[in-house]
């Protein structure tokens, strides 16, 4: 087992790998950008390397000075998170050259399954159903243009390199198509380092159902089961749910066979995510495969048990899996909820900023795999996730209502968050239904507002709180103290006797 | 013997104001919202971020926090957030619509026209991105590009002007995008 590894990444990923190593015993070395040097991740390290300015290509996209950093601190591996560097080949190779392990796929492996191109054709080439759309990157307009007229619209813009929903356009006719294109570009370049994008055939209201995998350098190979996540906003999940309301156990053990196929076919060691579309008749395609530890990765390990991190670090210190396939038992229903920084009630618009107040929800079955803190600066140059809840019950029902407890708990004041509005979408009857897929949000934007039925308590409280304690005296003494506090910025009050 | 007291305040929520009147009268309070309605506040308990209060029979219980332009609350899992009355931020474009300004911190992208060009309501005058997120800024009218504030690659503040248009006399009132 190692003894001491580096984090490249930041967050809750970071101090979720960070809590492995703990109990795995392994030292940890966290790495910060300038604007990340009062980040929470940084105290659940042993040590910690500034490894430059804010901005991701500059510090956790530069590789040469995330190697430069393990190298100084002599680590013996590298955790690289979800995000940033974790599927880039570059960098799984740059450490095979400097002799660090990168937990995680080969480069080669990463290469195959991290092109969502190549994992087309691989997928193909082990019988598995994949989406109509290009087979090589997009080079020039008319490649575009052309594989947009043969499948028809609407169609999706994708990056090559990406993942996480990023880089993602849905083009719904040819006026949109090449600007679409430049703005994918764009976004892939920022988020992933490399602008490559392609375009397949846009599938209308499928769910998102994804099995994880584990593969050891041996070969031995199992699934942990589903992930359903069709509940996203711009093509990224927010709620996230195993088991799936919609597979029977046959039609599961099909895709985590396929899933797996896929899997052993690049000879692909570590954690490894293999996501499908399912359309309304139950029929699935294959999506693309996620080389990395997945942000939702928490409910897989709240159904069957298994801790999935510790395992990515013993199967890259090359030991062997220690658990078969038919081990793997689903118990209880486990949702994740993400939190994020972001204005939901008015498109989703980022929200950096001061945490002004934190609350976090306990209780049996609630874990929360947190970022922040109370007084934090969230920083706007990077991901707007905050946090991820965590619930887990016997059944679905009784998950989605200890989620809607959870989210009334969790209070955060400050900046805004969208916990309202994952709170609305646990409440719909839609959800509660099962009837999932992925333009949910979309088509149920008007039930998922707020309804301002607290508008008018929140008023009271914002009065009621300009007055400071019931116990002040309605008195002149009383008020006088009034002007010292905060609540005088509120507005004007006007004083009288009467 | 009880002294009555009356208290007022102005806040915004959404950008529309509401006056809220508190009047104390000895033990009894009452909250009235825009004049017309009206709260008994049988009792309540204020710490320094949470409040309890028993309100026309029925408890609450309510979250709150607040900076110099804001104030932050959160009730059952709902969350509003009231501005302060004075001044006008919050849009994107300013009162006469001869400029725009992101509504959030983030990296200036792209700046797709240049001083002189001729603009349409709705062209795109520039790109900024934060949390990975891109955001277009359109002009809120038609005009002419008078200036550009920052360059492609630099950090820009929320409400700060980037892009500037010409004056325009019979100016037609501008909306902030999106």
């Amino acid at each position: 087992m190692f003894k001491k590894i580096l984090i490249a990444n930041r967050g809750e990923i970071a101090i979720r790998v960070a809590r492995a190593c703990r109990e795995l015993n392994i030292k940890t070395v966290g790495i910060y950008s300038s604007v990340d040097k009062e980040s929470l991740h940084l105290r659940y390290c042993d040590e910690a390397v500034d490894i430059g300015e804010p901005a991701p290509l500059a510090s956790y996209l530069n590789i040469k000075r995330i190697l430069g950093a393990a190298r100084e601190t002599g680590v013996e591996a590298i955790h690289p998170g979800y995000g940033f560097l974790a599927e880039n080949p570059e960098f799984a190779k740059a450490c095979e050259t400097a002799r660090v392990v990168f937990i995680g796929p080969s480069s080669r492996a990463l290469s195959l399954v991290g092109d969502k191109v190549a994992s087309r054709i691989t997928a193909r080439g082990v019988g598995a159903p994949i989406i109509p759309g290009m087979e090589m990157v997009g080079v020039n307009n008319a490649d575009f243009q052309n594989k947009a007229q043969e499948v028809g619209y609407p169609v999706l813009i994708k990056a090559s390199m990406g993942g996480g929903g990023k880089g993602i356009r849905i083009v719904r006719n040819d006026g949109e198509l090449l600007e679409s294109v430049e703005a994918g570009r764009r976004e892939a370049k920022s988020a992933f380092g490399d602008e490559s994008v392609y375009l397949e055939k846009y599938i209308e209201r499928p769910r998102h159902v994804e099995f994880q995998v584990l593969r050891d350098s041996f070969g031995n190979v199992v699934h942990l089961g589903e992930r359903e996540c069709s509940i996203q906003r711009r093509h990224q999940k927010i709620i996230e749910e195993t088991p799936s309301p919609a597979l029977t156990p046959e039609l599961r053990e099909k895709m985590g066979e396929t899933a797996k196929n896929i899997i052993a076919a690049v000879d692909y060691t570590n954690a490894g995510t293999v996501e499908f579309l399912l359309d309304a008749d139950k029929k699935f395609f294959f999506l693309e495969v996620n080389a990395r530890v997945q942000v939702e990765h928490p409910i897989t390990e709240l159904v069957t048990g298994l801790d999935i991190v510790k395992r990515q670090i013993m199967i890259a210190s090359g030991m062997k899996l220690d658990v078969k396939q038919e081990q793997v038992v689903q118990r209880g229903h486990a949702i994740e909820a993400r939190i994020y920084a972001e204005d939901a009630e008015n498109g989703f618009l980022p929200s950096p900023g001061v945490i002004l107040y934190l609350k976090e929800p306990q209780g049996p079955g609630i874990r929360v795999d947190s970022g922040i803190y109370q007084g934090w600066n969230v920083p706007p140059h990077y991901d707007p996730i905050l946090a991820k809840l965590i619930v887990y019950d016997e059944s679905r029902q009784g998950a989605i209502t200890r989620l809607i407890s959870a989210l009334k708990d969790y209070t955060i004041l400050g900046i805004r968050s969208n916990l309202g509005f994952l709170k609305r979408i646990a409440e719909s009857s839609q959800f509660k239904d099962g009837a999932l897929h992925t333009h949910f949000i979309d088509e149920n934007t008007d039930a998922l507002m707020p309804r301002h039925a607290m508008l008018e308590m929140a008023l009271v409280a914002v009065a009621l709180k300009s007055t400071g304690s019931a116990a002040v005296p309605a008195t002149m003494s009383g008020i006088g103290s009034l002007t010292s506090t905060p609540w005088q910025e509120l507005g004007e009050w006007e004083l009288g006797a009467s | 013997m009880g002294i009555r007291c009356v208290m007022k305040i102005i806040i915004a929520y959404e950008g529309k104001p509401y006056t809220i009147e508190m009047v104390k009268d000895g033990s009894k309070n009452k909250v009235t919202i825009n004049g017309d309605r009206s709260f008994n506040i049988d009792s309540y308990d204020v710490r320094s971020n949470s409040l309890t209060f028993v309100c026309d029979g029925k408890m609450s219980s309510a979250f709150i926090a607040g900076d110099r332009e804001r104030t932050y609350i959160a009730i059952d899992g709902e969350y509003y957030v009231f501005d302060q009355v004075k001044g006008t931020k919050g849009t994107t474009a300013d009162q006469k619509g001869d400029s725009v300004a992101s509504p959030m911190p983030g990296l200036l992208v792209k700046i797709p026209v240049s001083p002189g060009d001729k603009v349409q309501n709705g062209t795109t005058l520039a790109i900024v991105e934060a949390m990975k997120m891109q955001n277009e800024l359109h002009s809120p009218r038609d005009g002419v590009v008078k200036r550009i504030n920052f360059k492609e690659g630099d950090q820009v503040d929320a409400f700060v002007p980037i892009v500037e248009l010409e004056a325009q006399s019979n100016a037609i009132a501008s909306l902030p995008p999106n």
